[in-house]
């Protein structure tokens, strides 16, 4: 036992003396980016590690998505564990900070690393807040959008004289271009994953939130009042397409893409995450000439679900991470976000703004289409029982997916999810 | 009388040979090793189990102490009705189908003799070794509502494509049978192991006295198979109590709360909604039932069996 005391100590002593003679802070992160989006991702973090050599090294390791990520957070953080810097979903925030795995980010030390709240639009900036403490720096927008088969279009007259889509705004004008697209060869007008509650849920806050509703409210109330008729209106517009053969009942997420990039539906709902998809499927020549805008307006005014990748500091109990650390952290955030033009090739929106406006993103197609959704973008409800993977995806599955495929009545369907969900606040 | 009565019956010469302190001590370190990695592994996480079931507990950290709040919420829950049924359902449908039917495919391969023994087993124990996300990505295209394989054929009978993992009523059957497919392999191996224990002279001596097959299996293979059955059954019945992996799944994203089993449960109260001590007390009343199933079962196929003979 003394020996292996020793040489543990003397390892630690030699551990400790390379580490002064290189000065580099040393950056443990953890990201849960196993798709397209995460080979871009370990690029970004080459070219960091390659620009701050000597100063700061990151050294990433990707963990699983959803549940197996956040429960690893959570348990590694409760005993001290983890990274220094770690990729979290702004919608997941609420139980982040209620289960204590977030550490508070101060105001001092975002101005520090030169980044500030006037960088990002607001609903952003405000989404990775709980209860006006700020818990996390937004680095992108991800949304769902409108992928569309222009030669399919253009042959259904839905295109038009700028390439783009038109006359799809509105509940009946969109059903109608569906039905002309039907009419023209396409064994689906629109190709959505019906088979999940997750994209459902997508397609179904960009609706209510096009007609102002309120899943849950500042009372804490799910869908009170006409924030019910609203949500009911919503499923019917999907529900409508679907039992008019319009839209694909029961389909599995990789079926609703092949649906579309084999030709069989004109157009696709899903999320910005798939453009790299098609991106690359062109650039072998495997897919037609294809654009993506965002959702049209089918209600009141544009409105699309989205959601934030952003950056959180885990709270690690009895051995948190050290005020230099947080400094060479906070450089990290701040670098990744300057530099997340990069990331736009995997889909998403750059959520600092000087990005967006800048005249390279202005003219990455397309993506520069699509970004006017940040503007009006609907987060998900701020409450541990919302965001990724939360009981509120699980309702979703539960009551509005049936719905969506008519094994429910809407209006049952949005009272039964209202009062499962009521029952479980606690 | 007393535990010191006994001792002192025992001649005290016997008693030195019988606790011989290095033979002790030799076993001491032999079980040493075991003991210590049992109790840290099981012992002391089980009892920790228990008595998070009676707090009201994050998944980590300290809880406070409920009594038995945890217990009544738990047989209010019309969730926990579901589950607990689900699971009942998937067990009736898997262990006793899955080990009669690798009885009988294990007696056909019995038959086969060389290589082609060895293949026609190898075809029925190699979906055992996959892992249950590589089952589940061939059978989810094999029945995939647009692009299956397998949709031709469902919809000769049907009238149409089916999505049968988001059709309630086939949910659990089509997972039972595909969990079957995938396990049985095993349930074979363990069966053929047992058949070639049973003596050829006795099927000879039986065939000199033309037995008919029938009263052949009925009097001689059943009997004496008899105790890999009641193994066989046993490990099943545990195995699908525990059904988790195949149903998530296949069930993920769609009505879970209409599919969802007992550990399924647990996994969400748990690591989804941040509630141990609920998770814990769904756990501990798995465990129970799991206990007097097993134990059950497992007393009452050895009496018959001994019956038998």
């Amino acid at each position: 036992m003394k020996s292996f005391l020793k040489v543990a100590m003397m390892s630690a002593a030699l551990l400790s003396t390379t580490g002064l003679v290189h000065a580099q802070e040393v950056v443990t992160w953890w990201d849960f980016l196993g798709g397209g989006d995460g080979v871009r991702m370990k690029a970004l973090i080459e070219k960091f590690n390659e620009e701050n050599k000597g100063k700061i090294e990151i050294q990433a390791t990707t963990l699983e998505w959803g549940t197996p990520f956040y429960t690893k957070v959570q348990t590694s953080a409760a005993i001290g564990e983890g990274p220094d810097v770690m990729t979290y979903h702004l919608s997941r925030l609420p139980l982040g900070v209620q289960s204590g795995a977030l550490s508070e980010i101060t105001a001092d030390e975002i101005a520090a690393a030169g980044l500030s709240a006037s960088d990002y639009a607001d609903s952003n900036w405000k989404a990775a807040q709980v209860d006006g403490k700020q818990y996390a720096i937004p680095f992108d927008i991800h949304s769902i959008i409108l992928y569309y088969n222009k030669d399919m279009l253009k042959a259904a007259g839905l295109l038009g004289d700028d390439g783009l889509p038109k006359g799809l705004d509105g509940v009946d004008n969109f059903k109608a271009a569906l039905q002309k697209l039907k009419d023209g060869g396409a064994e689906y007008g629109v190709s959505i994953h019906s088979a999940a509650g997750d994209s459902q849920w997508r397609i179904f806050y960009s609706l209510l939130g096009q007609q102002d509703g309120k899943f849950l409210d500042d009372q804490g109330q799910f869908l009170a009042g006409d924030n019910l008729d609203k949500a009911v209106k919503a499923v019917n517009v999907v529900q409508d397409w679907v039992k008019s053969g319009l839209a694909p009942a029961s389909t599995e997420y990789p079926a609703s893409i092949a649906l579309f990039t084999g030709g069989k539906a004109a157009m696709h709902i899903n999320g910005v995450w798939e453009v790299p998809t098609m991106t690359d499927l062109k650039a072998k020549g495997e897919l037609f000439d294809w654009g993506a805008i965002a959702l049209p307006t089918f209600f009141d005014h544009p409105a699309t679900w989205a959601d934030s990748h952003s950056f959180a500091i885990p709270n690690r109990v009895g051995n948190p991470v050290s005020a230099e650390k947080r400094a060479a952290v906070m450089q990290v955030i701040a670098w990744m976000n300057k530099n997340s033009l990069a990331w736009a090739d995997a889909g998403h929106i750059p959520a600092y703004s000087p990005v967006r406006d800048s005249e390279e993103f202005k003219t990455k197609q397309p993506n520069a289409t699509y970004s006017v959704l940040a503007q009006t973008a609907v987060f998900d409800p701020s409450s541990v029982l919302a965001g990724v993977a939360s009981p509120v995806y699980d309702a979703a599955g539960n009551y509005l997916m049936p719905a969506i495929n008519g094994e429910l009545d809407a209006q049952s369907a949005m009272e039964q999810m209202r009062d499962d969900l009521q029952g479980q606040v606690e | 009388m007393s535990a010191a009565d006994i001792a002192s019956d025992v001649p005290s010469k016997a008693r030195k040979r019988r606790f011989n302190t290095r033979e002790v001590l030799a076993a001491l370190v032999f079980v040493l090793p075991f003991v210590l990695v049992y109790a840290v592994l099981f012992i002391y996480p089980t009892i920790q189990m228990i008595l998070l079931s009676f707090q009201k507990a994050p998944l980590i950290g300290a809880g406070t102490w409920v009594g038995f709040d945890n217990y009544a919420k738990l047989f209010k829950d019309k969730l926990f009705g579901v589950a607990f049924w689900n699971t009942v359902y998937f067990v009736a449908l898997t262990a006793v189908p899955s080990t009669l039917l690798a009885l009988a495919i294990a007696i056909g391969i019995n038959r086969l003799k060389g290589w082609v023994q060895s293949l026609i087993l190898a075809c029925f124990f190699i979906p055992y070794i996959l892992p249950v996300s590589v089952v589940f990505r061939v059978w989810g295209w094999m029945f995939d509502s647009q692009f299956g394989i397998l949709q031709p054929l469902i919809a000769l009978v049907a009238g149409g494509n089916v999505p049968v993992f988001r059709t309630l009523p086939l949910f659990m059957p089509t997972v039972a049978f595909i969990t079957i497919w995938w396990t049985i392999g095993f349930n074979i191996l363990l069966f053929i192991a047992g058949l070639r224990n049973i003596s050829p002279e006795i099927y000879e001596a039986a065939s000199i006295d033309g037995t008919s097959k029938w009263r052949q299996f009925a009097r001689i293979t059943w009997p004496l198979i008899w105790p890999v059955t009641v193994l066989v059954l046993t490990i099943q019945l545990i195995a699908q109590f525990k059904i988790f992996d195949q149903v998530y799944l296949f069930g993920n994203g769609g009505r879970s709360d209409a599919t969802m089993g007992l550990v399924q449960l647990i996994y969400r109260s748990a690591f989804q909604k941040n509630n141990g001590g609920y998770g814990a007390t769904v756990a501990v009343v798995l465990f129970l039932v799991i206990v007097v199933f097993s134990v059950l079962q497992f007393q009452l196929l050895r009496a018959r069996g001994g019956d038998n003979k």
